[in-house]
């Protein structure tokens, strides 16, 4: 924790009193930001509580009301080509690379060295070798995104921003689909990138990586700035407090004391690509989770199990009352008590432009409708009650999912399933980009779940989930279960053994 | 390592008094033409039309344009279907209209007017599952498979009737259908209203017009959800053809003549009014009710060009120009929509 803040320089970037409404809400109230060559200043706060609205208007993406960004002592025209001309690089939370296209593509997308319009691609090659080197990555650049891990895309998406000799480098959460190593491997590099003279700005909601690799720290919560601090002269118990600005108290990790039921989803020999041949058992009541790092197999594994992608091997059955039915198809799948909360809650868990009580009629079509017309007063009352239940905030049922934040947004994906009384339920990552209170609520429903007899499977990169969840972890590798954790056998250290096996990671 | 179990094993102790943030809907000049602007135009052109345009406030008129109206108008809402699914549009409805006017006419002529319209229905039912499963179960392109079956079904048509045009017998059913009215009314434009409200409450309200709906926001999360969405699909080219064959007869009906050039045009016509009323081309957001608008908008201000003595040319450009407005006001509030 020691740090040597002899690298640190003068202010480079400041916002001044950022105002940003969107229709009638503020999202940004009268922020005020200073950063200094050759510092790593945490930007941290709940989901929903503006940081990427502010980082974006750093960035010169969107415009903000009032108040200014200033570079090195002048003022910046809003415009994404305005502060990229003044070195500011934005490192976006969502991935937003093509995956048709080559890595050095990717890297020089924009800005490619041509010559009379065609491009120079060994120079090309060249300058995005460079600026992976400087990361210091390995990946060939003539390989397709589309065949990376999600973990290597990250690193390319840095490249990308560091190829651009940013002196600001903006990460929006980037840690949020690494695994610890790989986490651990961009921290250090965050910190060798900073020595060499580059402000980062780090927004996250880890606070142990804030910690580690922070020089100060700014806490934004319902777009207010609520605390500013360099990093000796707080704890995390304060900047927890000021985040999440209600009182908190420390679990004492309540383990559930489940006893397991008989099996209801039994998958035999699953194969697909990236699978390579998986038995698998779940039993009433039981939580299961699969560890493992981000591309080892296991979203390919839930979803040929499930069949919302096609496997080429295996038979999966599902138990309930006492009968046994074989699962030929995702439909089958739902129809038998199946669901599946995916790991891509925006594209593949919500209709965003649809309502909270559409989404959730999605999956409960049958129970609110005779002969095939809807009945608007059953779907009201089902909806609000499930929303309710689901602690969804504000629980307005007839306002857009996509007008809610990602937390909120899950429990919809939730409440959708839970309508259904599911005998066995997929969660693919379900509090990835959640907030610390939504995080906890999420929780509870699914030991719920667990309590009530439902066999239930998680998919989780964020360990302390995984093992405060499991009652079984399966470790995948390759394709591969490498390993199964019983009880106290589990711990941080021997899943991710056994996830990384002897070879390191790559990046 | 040890410190990052720090934030997860934090629980909220009183989760009621937390504020939760939830985006407003985006307003803007833009977004509110884009939902409210066909009622306006609407009213504000028949005002116009009324107050200044001589011979638009005679009911022969008014009956003529309802008339011209009344096919466009069925075929348009019921392939608003296939435009809120988000697949576009059908362009086969060219050929579909048409191949339902010879049947009608051609076959009655021989076996009667109920064959004829069982055999048209066959036909209907050939387009939508075609079409449907086309797009539906193999995923190809909308406008690419319906310029296909376009072409194969007007193909068929002029091989079965060998470029002739068929008519009707002067007296009978279907030509008292065509010039018939109720109370002032004729009947064309009464099929277009109640065709209009039947689909609206399949779209509003029965869970086939959920599904469509839902697909057409976010096809992936929709399958997710256990459906068929195969099913969706192929269920709105079906709705498509059949409100194409009932356009057909209505044509048929009015004119006594079938010919298998009839109905060229409908599908441009047919999706201009679609997206003039406001239905997006991008899917999920729209309505039967908005087509309705979007067709009479359409057919006032063409039947006021004609009145004013514009020449077809200057129609034709003016209906253009008309469409690019409408998408550019859709494209627009969706960019004004994203944050």
């Amino acid at each position: 924790m020691t740090k040597a803040s002899s690298h640190i320089g003068e202010v480079i970037i400041e916002a001044r009193d950022i105002v940003k409404r969107f229709g009638g809400a503020l999202a940004v109230e009268n922020v005020s930001l200073a950063v200094r060559e050759g510092e790593i200043h945490a930007v941290v706060g709940e989901n929903g509580a503006g940081k990427s609205t502010l980082m974006r208007i750093l960035a010169g993406i969107i415009e903000q009301d009032s108040g200014q960004v200033v570079m090195n002592g002048t003022v910046l025209e809003t415009g994404a080509k305005n502060s990229l001309d003044a070195g500011i690089a934005l490192v976006h939370q969502e991935l937003s690379l093509v995956p048709e296209m080559t890595v050095a593509e990717n890297i020089m997308l924009g800005y490619a060295p041509t010559r009379v319009g065609f491009t120079k691609s060994q120079e090309l090659n060249a300058i995005a070798t460079s600026a992976l080197d400087e990361i210091g990555v390995s990946v060939d650049v003539n390989e397709r995104i589309s065949r990376l891990s999600v973990a290597l895309r990250q690193f390319v998406e840095i490249a990308r921003a560091v190829a651009r000799k940013p002196k600001v480098l903006i990460l929006d959460e980037p840690t949020a689909t690494l695994t610890p190593a790989e986490t651990d491997y961009l921290l250090d590099m965050l910190q060798r990138l900073a020595k060499n003279g580059m402000a980062i700005i780090y927004i996250s909601h880890r606070i142990p990586e804030v910690f580690r690799i922070c020089d100060s720290v700014t806490i934004v919560r319902d777009g207010q700035r609520v605390m500013e601090s360099s990093i000796e002269k707080t704890t995390p118990e304060q900047i927890v407090d000021q985040m999440v600005g209600r009182e908190l108290k420390l679990d004492l990790q309540t383990k559930r004391t489940a006893a397991a039921g008989d099996v209801v989803l039994s998958a035999q020999g699953i194969r697909a690509p990236g699978v390579e041949g998986i038995d698998l058992e779940v039993r009433a009541g039981e939580i299961v989770g699969l560890g493992g790092l981000v591309g080892a197999g296991r979203t390919e594994l839930v979803r040929a199990i499930i069949g919302a992608d096609n496997r080429t091997a295996g038979r999966v059955t599902i138990t309930r009352e006492g009968k046994t039915v074989t699962l030929t198809s995702y439909q089958s799948a739902v129809r038998n008590g199946v669901a599946y909360v995916p790991e891509e809650r925006r594209t593949d868990g919500l209709a965003l432009g649809m309502t909270v009580a559409e989404n959730i009629t999605l999956t409960n079509r049958k129970e609110l409708s005779r002969y095939g017309v809807q009945t608007r007063s059953k779907i009201a009352k089902f909806s609000q009650d499930l929303a309710d239940k689901v602690g969804l905030r504000p629980p307005e049922i007839r306002r857009e999912a996509g007008q809610y934040s990602g937390g909120n947004q899950q429990k919809i994906v939730i409440a959708k399933w839970l309508g259904r009384r599911p005998d066995f339920i997929v969660l693919d990552e379900p509090t990835r980009g959640v907030d610390v209170g939504a995080k906890a609520e999420i929780h509870r429903l699914v030991k719920e779940l667990a309590d009530a007899g439902t066999a239930v499977l998680v998919v989780s990169s964020d360990l302390p989930e995984l093992l405060e969840l499991s009652d079984v972890i399966h470790v995948v590798r390759d394709g591969k279960i490498t390993g199964t954790l019983h009880g106290a056998e589990a711990s941080e250290k021997s899943v991710m053994s056994l996830a990384a096996g002897e070879k390191m990671v790559d990046a | 390592m040890a410190k990052e179990t720090l934030t997860e094993v934090i629980t909220v102790a009183d989760s009621d008094t937390s504020k939760t943030t939830v985006a407003p809907k985006e307003r803007s000049i833009v977004g509110w033409i884009a939902e409210n602007g066909i009622f306006v135009f609407t009213a504000l052109l028949i005002v116009v039309a009324l107050v200044f345009v001589d011979g638009f406030a005679s009911w022969v008129n008014i009956t003529d344009v309802f008339h011209r109206a009344a096919p466009i108008g069925i075929v348009a809402v019921g392939m608003t279907f296939v435009v809120i699914s988000g697949n576009y549009l059908d362009l086969s409805v060219v050929a579909q209209v048409a191949t339902s006017a010879v049947i009608l006419i051609a076959v009655s002529n021989s076996y009667g007017i109920p064959l004829a319209m069982l055999a048209a229905l066959l036909a209907a039912a050939v387009f939508g599952v075609v079409n449907g499963v086309a797009v539906g179960y193999f995923k190809a392109n909308a406008v690419i498979v319906t310029l296909a079956t376009t072409y194969i079904g007007l193909g068929l048509l002029r091989l079965f009737s060998g470029g002739s045009i068929f008519f009707g017998p002067q007296d009978g059913l279907i030509r008292e259908f065509g010039l018939g009215k109720l109370g002032a009314v004729p009947y064309s434009a009464v099929v277009l209203v109640l065709m209009t409200l039947v689909l609206a409450f399949v779209l509003n309200r029965t869970n086939f017009g959920f599904l469509i709906r839902s697909f057409g926001v976010n096809e992936s999360a929709t399958r997710l959800g256990g459906t068929n969405t195969a099913l969706v699909v192929i269920g709105a080219f079906l709705v498509t053809a059949l409100a194409a064959m009932v356009a057909g007869w209505v044509l048929a009906a009015f004119s006594n003549t079938a010919v298998s050039a009839m109905s060229s045009g409908y599908d441009f016509r047919a999706l201009a009014a679609i997206i003039v009323g406001g239905t997006s081309v991008f899917g999920g957001k729209g309505s039967v009710l908005r087509t309705l608008l979007g067709v009479i908008f359409v057919s006032v201000l063409t039947n006021i060009l004609v009145l004013s003595g514009i020449t077809f040319g200057y129609q034709q450009m003016a209906l253009g120009v008309l469409i690019v407005a409408a998408v550019a006001i859709d494209a627009l509030s969706r960019k004004a929509g994203k944050r």
